[in-house]
Order: C-alpha cells, then sequence, then structure tokens
C-alpha cells in the first residue's frame, strides 16, 4: 500500500472512479484522498458530477469502474444503509428531516435507542443524548423536544448537521449546507462547520458559493462536466483560478 | 348445495302458489293472513292505554317515503292511545347498527317495539334483550328465526304482497286488452318482499290470462342498469305489449328506454308510488297504472296490535295490508290512501 | 413526576380537544338526557360495546393514515373475515374460525400492501377497487344469505362474554388500544411508521425499509378488520356481507377528531379510542333524545364538522 508512507493514512481514497449511466458519462476519471479533521470542497457548475460523487461515496449508486477505499480498505456498499453503518453521514440538501416530529426523533431516525426486554424506545438517554450534542455544537434550538416545523432553517440544519456528527464516525458530506438560508444563519451554520474539524472527522462540502468554499476548506477539488480539473490547497489559491477553472474560461 | 336447496325450495313454493286457486300471502312460518282493518282497539281499551303512560320505539331498517308513511301511521295511532313514541332509528340496512339501536332504545325502557329485522338470523341475536325486558314486539314483513307467537312477538305485519303482484298483473292485462306479450323484469336477489309481489304476477298472468305470454324474463339487481336490460328487451322484442317492473326506481329506467326508442304502444306496470312515474301515467304516456301498498295503514295497524298485546287482548300473528291499483283516474285518492300525503303537485295539475 | 411531565408532553393541544369535546358532549347528555337512561350502566356500557369493533378499526387506521397510505377497504375486510370465520366455524372448532378470520384479514391487507408497497399504486386508488372487490367478493362468498354463528364459546369470547363482570367486547377494546398505543408510541416500528407518513425520503435515507413499514400498517389495517369482524359476528351471533360496510365514515372521523393527520406523519391510537367512543355516543345520546332520524344525522354531522374544524385547525394545517 503506497499509502502506509504518509503519516497519517487518509480516510476516504477515491481511485479513478468512472461512473456511466447508460454509456452517458457522469464523472470522467476521479481521484481524490480525504484525511480526518480536513474539510475538502468540490465545487463546479451545475451537471458537472458533484451529486454523482456524493452518491458514489454514501453508497446510493455503486462507480461503474475504480476503487473507494475507506480507511485503507476496498469497499463497495451495497445501498446507503451500509455506507452509513461504516461511519459516513450525508447532509443533504433537502434535510431529510421529519418535519412534525421532535429534534430529539430525528437526531435518532431510524436509529431510535430502545431499553428494556420489550425494546420500547428510550426517550430519556434519546433526548439527553440530543441536548448535549446540540450544546456542544452550540446549535441554538429552543429543547430537544421542539418540533422541527416550529425551527429555522438555520436551526433545522443546525439539527441535520448535528445528527451526521452524532453518528459519523470517518466522513460527513455536506450538500449545499446553507443553500436556503439567510446571511445572519448562513453564518451559525459555517461556524458549526468549523467546529467538526476538531472531531477528527473527514468533510467534503458542496457550495456553489465560493466565498463560503474560501472560508470553510483546505482544499478545492474542480469538476467540469464530470472531468476532474484538479484540487488546489485553499491557502495557496484564488477566487480566479478557480473560476476559471470551473468555467474553462481563462 | 345450500343454495340449490334454496332454490329448489322457492320454485316449490312458487308452483304451490300457481297450483292454487286462491292464492294469498303467507307469513314467513306459513301463518294464514289476517287483513289488517281487522285489528283495532276498542274504546275502553284506548283509556287503560291512556292511564298507563305507555312508551313506544320505532326501530326502522331504512329511511324511505315508505317508512315515513309507515312511521306517520303508527305515530298518529300511538298518539291517539296515549303512548309516547321515546326513540326512532334507521339501522341503513347495517345489522350491527340494528342491533345497537335496539340496546340504545332500550335505555328509554319502551313498552312497544315496532321494527324491520333486517334478516332473521342477524336479528334473533339483536331482539333477545328486548323480548327478555318483555317488550311488545310487532315486526314489519320479517321474523327473528326460532320466534315464536304470541310468547315472543305480538304479531307480524306486511304487505299483502300477494295482492300487490296480482293486481299488477290485472292492470297489465287490462291496459293491453287481454292478449299480447309481456316482458317480466324482476328483482335479482332473495329479498322476500321483492320475490313474493314479481312471483305473484307471474303466476297470475300464467294461470288468468291464457292469452297473454311472457316472452322475456330479464332480473336485475341494479336499477341503475335498468334502461340498459329495458333496450335490450325492446331490441329482441319490438313489438311487446306490456312491461312488468318490479319497482318504481328500475321503471323510470324503462320509461327511458321506451322514450328514446320512440315507442308509444308498450305498457309499464310498476309497484311503488313514484312522481316521475305517476307524472307519466297522467300524461297519458307508457305507465298504464302503479300499485301501491297502505303504509300508512301498515303503521297503524303495527301500532294497534302492540297496543293490543300490551293490554293482554289477542293478535292474530301474522296481518296484511290491503294493495291499491292506483289509475290516472284515482290518483288523488291512491297517493292519500297509500301514503297518507297529498299526491305532489306537478301530478295533480297534470291530471286537471 | 417524571411521569406526570411525560404524560402531559405526550398530550399536545389537539389531544385536549377530543378530551375536552367528549367531556363536553357527555355533560351534556348527562344533563339534559338524565331522566331519559343515558347515565345508566347498562347504557353507558353499551356506548362502549357497540363502539369496539369501530374503535379498532379505527386503530388500524391511525397505523395506516401515520405512514401516510389510506385504507379505504377495512369495511370489506371486517365482512369477508366475519364470513371466513362464521363459515369455517360450521364445521370446525373455534380456534380455527378464529385463524380463518384473522387469516383473512391480514392476507386481504397483505395484498394491498403489495400493491401499495412493491408496486408503488396509490393506497387511495388500490383500497378503492378492493372496496368493492371485496365487497363483491363478501357477497358471493354466501350467495347474500347470514351465517348463524352458535358456537357458544365463539360468541362468549367475542361477544356477550365478560371477566370479572367485564363484558368481553369492553375488554377486546382495552387491549387493542393498549396494545396499539404500546406499539404505535413506543416502538421503533411505531416511530418508523410515523417517520415514513412525515417524510418518506428522509425515512429512506434514514435506512428505514419504507415499502416494508408501508406493507406492514396496511396488514395491521387488515388484521384489524378482522377482528372487528369476528367481534361483530360475536355479537351478532350471525355474519352478514354487510358489515362493516357502514362504518368507513364513522371510523375516519374518530380517528381525525382524535388527532390523526390526515396526510401522515402523526396520529393518536388514544385519541382514536376517545374519538370513536365520541361517535358511539353521540349516536346514543340523539337517539334517546328522541330526534327524527333526518335529525339525528343532521345534528351529528355538524356536530362531527365542528370538532374535526377544531382539531384540525390545532395542529395546524
Amino acid at each position: 500500500m503506497t499509502d502506509q508512507q504518509s503519516h497519517r493514512r487518509p480516510v476516504l481514497e477515491l481511485q479513478n472512479v468512472h461512473k456511466a449511466f447508460a454509456g452517458l458519462v457522469a464523472v470522467e476519471d476521479f481521484s481524490l484522498d480525504l484525511h480526518a479533521g480536513e474539510i475538502v470542497a468540490l465545487v463546479g457548475d451545475n451537471g458537472a458530477g458533484k451529486s454523482t460523487l456524493v452518491k458514489m461515496i454514501s453508497g446510493v449508486h455503486a462507480p461503474t469502474s475504480g476503487t473507494i477505499r475507506l480507511d485503507g480498505e476496498d469497499v463497495s456498499f451495497a445501498d446507503a444503509s451500509v455506507a452509513r453503518s461504516r461511519g459516513i453521514e450525508v447532509v443533504y440538501q433537502d434535510l431529510a428531516l421529519a418535519d412534525q416530529q421532535p429534534v430529539y426523533m430525528n437526531m435518532f431516525l431510524g436509529r431510535e435507542a430502545v431499553r428494556g426486554p420489550l425494546h420500547l424506545l428510550d426517550r430519556k438517554t434519546m433526548i439527553e443524548q440530543t441536548q448535549t450534542l446540540v450544546d456542544e455544537l452550540d446549535v441554538r434550538i429552543p429543547s430537544a423536544r421542539a418540533i422541527i416545523r416550529d425551527l429555522s432553517g438555520g436551526q433545522r440544519q443546525g439539527v441535520a448537521i448535528a445528527r451526521a456528527t452524532r453518528w459519523a464516525k470517518k466522513l460527513i458530506l455536506l450538500d449545499e449546507p446553507t443553500a436556503a438560508l439567510g446571511v445572519a444563519e448562513t453564518d451559525k451554520v459555517e461556524k458549526i462547520i468549523t467546529t467538526l474539524k476538531e472531531r477528527d472527522i473527514a468533510i467534503l462540502i458542496i457550495s456553489h458559493s465560493l466565498d463560503q468554499v474560501f472560508r470553510l476548506s483546505d482544499r478545492i477539488c474542480v469538476l467540469r462536466r464530470g472531468v476532474q480539473i484538479g484540487v488546489r490547497e485553499t491557502a495557496a489559491t484564488d477566487k480566479n483560478e478557480i473560476v476559471s477553472m470551473i468555467t474553462g474560461v481563462s | 348445495m345450500k343454495f340449490k336447496n334454496l332454490i329448489a325450495t322457492a320454485s316449490i313454493m312458487a308452483a304451490l302458489m300457481g297450483t292454487t286457486a286462491h292464492a294469498e300471502t303467507v307469513g314467513p312460518m306459513g301463518e294464514a293472513a289476517t287483513p289488517s282493518t281487522t285489528i283495532q282497539v276498542s274504546d275502553d281499551k284506548v283509556a287503560e292505554l291512556k292511564a298507563g303512560g305507555y312508551k313506544a320505539a320505532l326501530l326502522w331498517h331504512d329511511q324511505s317515503d315508505f317508512v315515513n308513511a309507515v312511521t306517520l301511521g303508527a305515530t298518529d295511532e300511538f298518539k291517539r292511545l296515549g303512548i309516547e313514541v321515546v326513540a326512532t332509528t334507521s339501522a341503513g340496512f347495517d345489522a350491527a347498527k340494528q342491533r345497537s339501536d335496539i340496546e340504545t332504545a332500550l335505555a328509554k325502557k319502551p313498552n312497544i317495539i315496532l321494527s324491520l329485522p333486517l334478516d332473521p338470523v342477524t336479528s334473533a341475536a339483536a331482539f333477545k334483550e328486548a323480548k327478555a325486558d318483555g317488550v311488545k314486539l310487532v315486526f314489519l314483513s320479517n321474523l327473528p328465526k326460532g320466534y315464536q307467537h304470541p310468547e315472543d312477538y305480538a304479531a307480524i305485519v306486511t304487505d299483502d304482497l300477494f295482492q300487490m303482484g296480482k293486481q299488477a298483473a290485472d292492470a297489465l292485462a287490462e291496459a293491453i286488452g287481454g292478449k299480447g306479450t309481456v316482458g317480466w323484469i324482476f328483482h335479482d336477489a332473495t329479498y322476500y318482499v321483492t320475490n313474493q309481489r314479481d312471483n305473484a304476477f307471474k303466476t297470475t298472468i300464467e294461470n288468468d290470462y291464457p292469452d297473454i305470454k311472457i316472452v322475456s324474463e330479464q332480473g336485475i339487481s341494479d336499477p341503475a342498469r335498468a334502461e340498459e336490460i329495458a333496450n335490450a328487451m325492446l331490441l329482441k322484442n319490438p313489438d311487446l305489449s306490456g312491461i312488468y317492473v318490479t319497482w318504481a326506481g328500475p321503471a323510470e329506467g324503462v320509461l327511458a328506454a321506451l322514450r328514446a326508442n320512440g315507442n308509444k304502444t308498450t305498457k309499464i306496470v310498476t309497484l311503488d308510488l313514484s312522481e316521475p312515474i305517476a307524472l307519466d301515467m297522467v300524461g297519458g304516456g307508457s305507465v298504464a297504472a302503479i300499485i301501491a301498498d297502505e303504509a300508512y295503514e301498515l303503521g297503524r295497524a303495527m301500532a294497534a296490535a302492540g297496543a293490543r298485546a300490551l293490554v293482554g287482548e289477542e293478535t292474530p300473528p301474522f296481518v296484511v295490508a290491503p294493495a291499491i291499483t292506483v289509475k290516472t283516474e284515482n290518483v288523488a285518492d291512491g297517493w292519500m290512501q297509500s301514503l297518507k300525503r297529498a299526491a305532489p303537485d306537478s301530478v295533480l295539475s297534470a291530471t286537471k | 413526576m417524571e411521569g406526570l411531565r411525560s404524560i402531559t408532553r405526550k398530550l399536545d393541544l389537539q389531544h385536549y380537544v377530543v378530551y375536552l369535546g367528549f367531556l363536553a358532549i357527555f355533560a351534556f347528555f348527562a344533563i339534559t338526557l338524565s331522566g331519559d337512561g343515558f347515565l345508566t350502566t347498562r347504557n353507558l356500557s353499551n356506548i362502549v360495546l357497540q363502539t369496539a369493533p369501530a374503535t379498532i378499526m379505527a386503530i388500524g387506521f391511525v397505523f395506516v393514515l401515520s405512514a401516510g397510505e389510506i385504507d379505504l377497504s377495512f369495511g370489506s375486510i371486517t365482512a369477508v373475515s366475519a364470513l371466513a370465520g362464521a363459515v369455517v366455524m360450521q364445521d370446525f372448532p373455534m380456534v380455527i374460525g378464529i385463524a380463518a378470520g384473522l387469516g383473512a384479514g391480514l392476507a386481504i391487507g397483505f395484498f394491498n400492501g403489495l400493491l401499495v408497497a412493491y408496486l408503488r399504486l396509490p393506497s387511495f386508488l388500490v383500497t378503492l377497487a378492493t372496496l368493492g372487490l371485496f365487497a363483491g367478493l363478501a357477497r358471493s362468498m354466501t350467495n347474500l344469505r347470514s351465517i348463524p354463528v352458535i358456537n357458544d364459546a365463539f360468541t362468549g369470547f367475542f361477544g356477550s362474554g365478560a371477566l370479572f363482570g367485564i363484558p368481553s367486547l369492553i375488554l377486546w377494546t382495552l387491549g387493542a388500544v393498549i396494545i396499539g398505543h404500546l406499539i404505535y408510541r413506543e416502538t421503533r416500528f411505531g416511530a418508523h411508521v410515523i417517520a415514513t407518513g412525515d417524510n418518506p425520503g428522509a425515512a429512506r435515507v434514514s435506512g428505514i425499509k419504507v415499502p416494508r413499514i408501508r406493507l406492514a400498517v396496511l396488514m395491521i389495517s387488515g388484521g384489524c378488520a378482522g377482528l372487528a369482524g369476528l367481534l361483530y359476528a360475536g355479537r351478532l351471533q350471525a355474519a352478514k356481507y354487510t358489515l362493516g360496510e357502514s362504518d368507513l365514515m364513522t371510523v375516519i372521523a374518530a380517528v381525525i377528531v382524535g388527532g390523526t393527520a390526515l396526510n401522515g406523519g402523526k396520529g393518536s391510537v388514544v385519541g382514536a379510542l376517545v374519538g370513536s367512543l365520541l361517535m358511539g355516543m353521540l349516536n346514543n345520546g340523539l337517539i334517546l333524545m328522541g330526534l327524527s332520524v333526518s335529525d339525528q344525522m343532521i345534528v351529528r354531522g355538524l356536530i362531527i364538522l365542528i370538532a374535526v374544524a377544531i382539531s384540525l385547525r390545532d395542529t395546524g394545517r
């Protein structure tokens, strides 16, 4: 294994990943390493293949060819729940929250805590853990029992990210986490994302906002029409370079 | 297997009816019929009833013009006897609802219950409590299975179903001059009331009118399909002299079919009063006659039978209310006699 | 202390509406009908007995609605199950009759569920079709005849019997409500049902097997309808094709008044019980008031309308 030479083995390695739908190429030949505690931004115009990539990493689609390694081990996820059981969490653009349920039930959606021989729901534990987590991440919601529908967009996104944090062991994929939010709320969500770095989790973020990308990320990866144009250290590049990589116009 | 037996029984009954010279309506257990007019409460008993502070409940199977007229007849008679009607219900043909209605009404401790048991099997358990409470039960048309007269119930009252079918046959025969071909549209379901009437029509034509032939027989279970059925019948037999239709609802469809075909010669008879059917009749259309029952009288007789049982007088097990043949000339009187209310204005003004 | 808090938390506002409405109508009848036998033990127990089958159908309906589906066919299932049980019991012992009745309900629910969950046909249309299909089957099974049930053990167990002086139908109601409530509120399955109705996409990406949930709720509805059919058969000591046919509107009204959302994600089994008792009490009280049948229908309709309006307004939809 070539990566054994590096100090820290990457959490996720994508090698020559290729995806075609019925002959139509969606992602050409994509390779990327993600390390723990690192935020990598994936940028590109609509239809560049970002969503397809996220779906391959999260197990929704299998790559046509190429390899995905998690902690150095080849993986092929049968479906999204397998990827999730391996510690990969996704925060979706449309939030994937159940609106009429309280925060704590969303935090544990599909993975509810149970107790006793009858496996009844352990609401107490779920509420306590939720409260602890939202306090740590400074997601300001009225209570763990608050109903999602009564929360603001920023609070909801905060809950969605907190949920991913609760379950992610390796990697969080953020798909346009602030697309629907106002300035103040975006600011709040970005603060939450920054705190995730300290948890030693790798983060892959998709965003249309280059300002945001430059504020948050360590590296930027550019896609154009399914082709990987390049990866840059955020500190060593500027907006002009990234824009010309995205558009193909220099 | 059981169904076959049922058909066999039915055809034996039909055969028996056919061969009897003076066929008439018989009770569910073969009881002889007593005319409803003989069921009266004598004046001295009226005073006794009034002093008793008795109560009655009317637990019907459904809501209809017919039920309204029966209710009116019963209510008027109860009022005359000083008996208060404390509950009125409709089960909407739901046997479970009827059971609940009986239980609920019993909370008011009625002395008399008038009811149409939805079917013999389910109502046997449903009326058990009322029977145990000593309530005088008067049934309309049906009898709960295994109930004995007079210990379990006071009387069954029903239409003179055979008379209705027979009078329909007589009226149609008269309208077509005693000879020709007729179509017979019967109710294709196991339902005592319609089955009796339909068969009585057929039997009468076959026995009493040798020059009239039933050339087409068509069952109907959904009144909405009457027009299609009549169209098919007329297509095969374009020169039908007359058509018998089991009741007024489907008769409206048959009438529509005749009109659509421009047929002005085929005559219709049907049963039960209906405004559109009566309008066609008084306007000189296809309808020759409507056979109606005396629903108001039925209700009165039920109330009277219950009251008689209450004061310990005898009640016959099986009582029938007469049938009326309603034609253009007696439409106003016939309506009043049957339903105890004036015929619709549209019908009355068309006769003038 | 904690128990009290968790109870008050679980009863959010629109739950109070059904309880308050129930109490208000109860008080009204208790006062106006005090001399007419409304408050007698026999009459009050009659109300519970009479509503037992509808309550059990309503429990199944809470699960179906909560999952964002609907089952219009449960009335037909009730009839088929009652007839299946009654016919089988003519020749076989009670246990086999019960198995036939419940089995018929579960099988029809399974059939509905397969079409909805795996062929992705809308449950409204599927169950509208199977409503007619199985109503027809119920009619043809016995050629419209009523089938008597003369098995005393069965009619006692499901109808007229009692344990420690409590009528069996009340015990069935209590048992079904407790078990239904526990499954609905206190198990992962219940949480998954609610999540599926609230946001099927979110449920799916959270690893909930959404098709399996849809299949399960329709089977629960079928099973509940089957049990209701057996209760009817026990109570009437006979089965007939009309059983359950007229319960659709009552059950929908009971469930909605009881705080279950029509489009999923929210519901209450206890609310459905109270809603069902409310409907039964209305029927009972209006008859005892001596109203004509048409007036009973008008008043009942108006009260249901008011109750539904209040309970829906409070849920904010």
